[in-house]
């Protein structure tokens, strides 16, 4: 009854952690590109749904059109300024600079939302924040349960124009063999800088949904880095419903773990179960590259 | 339409290509042959933009093209079929040709030149929805070719078409191009297979540890006895077993 | 002749405050140079450098605390660290660049929650032990702890099997192919840059006299190691010295005005230099000396 509970919890909590890997899937996968500052990004359009809603009242899912773009044009400015730069090496440089690139993102913007908004925990609270569904036995947020639903749909969303348009087919196809696609009249470099700002606005809407479910702070940025690579790990890259699914498994599995062995060990149970796909299967669960 | 000259090409500290110059008209099909690692390759690269040459220029139709981005030559009119097909494995053969298609000069012909591609390679038709991962390697074949051609091209440059292919696959790849080359393309061919190339072509350049050591014409160069004995003695045998 | 200049001050003041400061200087020398020798000469860029310092305080802390001479707490800290860490060498080592990273971060991690959980009430000095505490041994054992990390990979740098790390370094394909054992020199890189954290964990645990011992493990002592070893030069022996003067320096002078400014400011100074000076402090000293030279 309780697992129950606490797994329909997990489901939900799951489906923002999808969202959030999705976006660091979609960077990690073309860009071949670790921004370990992903979580910040979230923070950052959590606070950006916060303080639209603080201060002009502006209800969260909605605001989500404003922090989406806005996000994404963050993403355009950090591709810029920094990470084209990264690209330009191979595979290995690659990597190395961007984990330190976004390493000292991290420190930046943590320290710039400590300054600017205190180390205070903010939550939106609305109307209707409070309501729930009732499903039997067991009780649904809804505002949990409208995150979930949107979610997925935004993954769907990007899905189709991934699959369907021409930009969203460039991107598949640069990830794939970024030579193949330049020859393909494909310019390169606008292919990278289009998936990056996708990456962060998706990042940036995961971060409103938790404002408005959970609750954020300047310090959620890692944990939630921590918890997309989790997801990226486990799901492996190559799909957005596998990110999807893959964070659905690490709600599950973190629900169940708060059930056995109590609340405190929450975090450890995603990380060990990283650290044992990591090495047993580095490709994840459903990804079909390393 | 095409001119190079003294192109110099390195890898970091390796030299690749040296002074190597030479010209391709339009409507011509010229062949380049050569040893392993004689730079042909590299040659091609460097002329569709994917890397850039240390000395020496590159002309398209009069324009120096060398420092320019691949996208952007391709969108002048040069496609490369590239060595081992590099197809999107992942994706359909649709979603490959289409793909072909993307510079924004070819997107307006997209739908017309897909049936056309279609009625060259029917067999792409057939496996249209299937992954090209999937495909025997003839059909890549098809598939490279098409895709290339998808963007229109005026110019088209492969890299070893007949790269293990069964002979039979070779021969109707070749009758492919000796059709396009009839309807005005010019083909830019590298080619071991010497026999299959040099009687398409009007033209050849031999290439030989990264410079241009021979020049010809096509059926003149399967006569020469320097060729007979280089390329065709062994690879002879070869394409007909 | 600067460690010269370091031994003697404790014998011209008694300023406490210095004393701090030159002790905060030290153990950032010691566990930056500890990191660099992993991350910056063998290559191995790892996130989860705090585990090892954790380690090495927790148990040094426990055994001095419980009584133990200081030198075997110290050994036995160091020790421990060591273990562990060839303990995961040889799994962790098979992941590559970015999961190498983020597999040590998530060890690190674990190792944080769990210690929090196990032991989360506060480590205080026992009263008898706080009535004879002196800054001036803390002084001298954490500058002979920096001392000795410089030392040691100063020695490495010129060694046979220093000139192995960096070919792993730079081309780890390369260097196994022309008879490099990439594995033995990641792994002895790593039991080195491990013992010394330990031992920077160590002198940690004896110089404060009270701190959760879960802090230890916080990942702001590896993000630490890593922007002094970055911005002072990383890959080169003085480069963690020098980055760890300025950023211990600027922290004190910086803290006096905003809370954790000093990390903004830091955070944009390393992106510069992984942008512009990969060699940080060392590459920009260099560069001047040659313009002053050339001017002259």
């Amino acid at each position: 009854m309780i697992l129950t509970q606490q797994l329909i919890l997990g489901v939900l909590v799951g489906g923002l952690y999808g969202l959030a890997a999705a976006g660091l899937s979609l960077t990690f996968g073309v860009l071949r590109v670790l921004n370990v500052a992903h979580g910040e990004l979230l923070m950052l359009g959590g606070y950006g749904t916060f303080w639209l809603f603080a201060l002009w009242q502006i209800d969260p899912f909605l605001s989500l059109l404003g922090v989406g773009p806005a996000l994404f044009v963050l993403g355009l400015v950090l591709y810029w300024m920094l990470f084209q730069f990264v690209v330009k090496a191979h595979e290995e440089a690659r990597i190395k600079n961007s984990l330190l690139i976004g390493f000292g993102l991290t420190l930046v913007f943590h320290t710039l939302a400590i300054r600017l908004w205190t180390a205070d925990e903010r939550a939106v609270t609305t109307d209707y924040a409070g309501a729930v569904v009732k499903i039997g036995v067991f009780t649904v947020p809804l505002v949990r349960l409208s995150s979930l639903v949107l979610a997925f749909a935004i993954l769907t969303a990007l899905h189709l124009f991934l699959a369907k348009a021409r930009w969203g087919r460039a991107i598949r196809a640069t990830a794939e063999d970024w030579e193949a696609a330049a020859l393909m009249g494909i310019p390169v470099g606008r292919t990278y800088l289009l998936a990056f700002a996708l990456g962060t606005a998706l990042a940036g809407i995961a971060g409103g949904l938790v404002s408005v479910s959970y609750s954020i702070s300047p310090s959620i940025g890692i944990e939630w880095t921590l918890k997309a690579l989790i997801v990226v790990v486990l799901a492996g890259l190559g799909s957005l419903f596998g990110s999807f699914a893959g964070g659905i498994l690490l709600g599950l599995a973190e629900a169940t773990s708060v059930v056995f062995l109590g609340g405190p060990y929450r975090e450890v149970v995603g990380l060990v179960l990283f650290l044992i796909v990591l090495l047993v299967r580095p490709q994840g669960l459903f990804g079909d590259r390393g | 339409m095409l001119e190079v000259e003294r192109l110099e090409v390195s890898y970091g500290a390796l030299a690749a290509l040296h002074g190597v110059s030479l010209t391709i008209r339009p409507g011509e099909t010229v062949a380049l042959v050569g040893p392993n690692g004689a730079g042909k390759s590299t040659l091609l690269k460097t002329i569709v933009g994917l890397l850039v040459p240390r000395a020496g220029v590159i002309r398209w139709e009069g324009i120096p093209v060398s420092a320019e981005p691949p996208h952007r030559i391709i969108e002048r009119g040069v496609a490369l079929v590239p060595e081992g097909r590099r197809l999107f494995a992942r994706m359909t053969v649709r979603e490959n040709l289409e793909l072909g298609a993307f510079a924004k000069r070819a997107q307006r012909e997209r739908r017309a030149q897909l049936e056309r591609v279609y009625t060259i390679f029917p067999r792409l038709l057939e496996r249209e929805r299937q992954l090209a991962g999937s495909l025997s390697g003839g059909e890549q074949q098809m598939l490279a070719l098409g895709r290339a051609l998808m963007g229109l091209p005026r110019l088209l440059l492969l890299d070893e078409p007949s790269l293990g292919l069964a002979p039979r696959v070779v021969e109707s790849i070749f009758s492919v191009l000796a059709e396009l080359h009839r309807e005005g393309m010019s083909l830019f061919i590298v080619e071991q297979n010497v026999q299959a190339v040099l009687t398409l072509a009007q033209r050849a350049y031999i290439l030989e540890g990264g410079r241009i050591v021979g020049e010809g014409e096509g059926q003149r160069l399967l006569q020469d006895d320097h060729v007979r004995a280089a390329y065709l003695g062994p690879l002879a045998r070869g394409a007909s077993s | 002749m600067l460690a010269a200049g370091f031994a003697g001050f404790p014998l011209v003041t008694a300023r406490n405050d210095l004393l701090n400061l030159g002790i905060q200087i030290f153990l950032a020398v010691a566990l930056a140079e500890s990191w660099n020798l992993l991350g910056g000469y063998a290559g191995q860029i790892t996130l989860g450098h705090a585990a090892f310092f954790g380690l090495g305080a927790l148990v040094t802390r426990t055994l001095w605390v419980g009584g133990a001479p200081l030198s075997v707490a110290l050994a036995a800290g160091a020790l421990v660290a060591t273990a562990f860490g060839v303990l995961i060498g040889g799994p962790a080592f098979r992941l590559r660049g970015a999961y190498f990273a983020i597999g040590t971060l998530g060890l690190a991690e674990i190792l944080r929650i769990t210690v929090g959980n196990l032991m989360p009430e506060i480590s205080t000095i026992p009263v008898t032990a706080l009535a004879s505490y002196d800054l001036v041994p803390r002084y001298y054992l954490t500058l002979a702890l920096a001392m000795f990390s410089v030392a040691v990979v100063a020695v490495l740098v010129r060694s046979r099997v220093g000139l192995g790390m960096q070919a792993v370094r730079e081309d780890e394909a390369a260097a196994e192919a022309s008879g490099v054992g990439a594995f033995r020199h990641k792994l002895l890189a790593l039991v080195l840059s491990t013992a010394l954290a330990g031992l920077a964990g160590g002198a940690f645990a004896y110089y404060h006299v009270s701190y959760y011992p879960q802090h230890a493990f916080s990942p702001a002592w590896t993000f630490d190691a890593v922007l002094i070893a970055f911005i002072g030069g990383v890959g080169t022996v003085h480069g963690p010295v020098l980055g760890a003067l300025f950023y211990v320096i600027a922290k004190e002078v910086l803290a006096v005005q905003l809370v954790e400014v000093h990390l903004l400011i830091f955070g944009v100074l390393f992106l510069l230099v992984v942008l512009l000076l990969p060699g940080g402090l060392v590459e920009a000293w260099s560069r001047a000396r040659r313009l002053i030279t050339r001017n002259s």
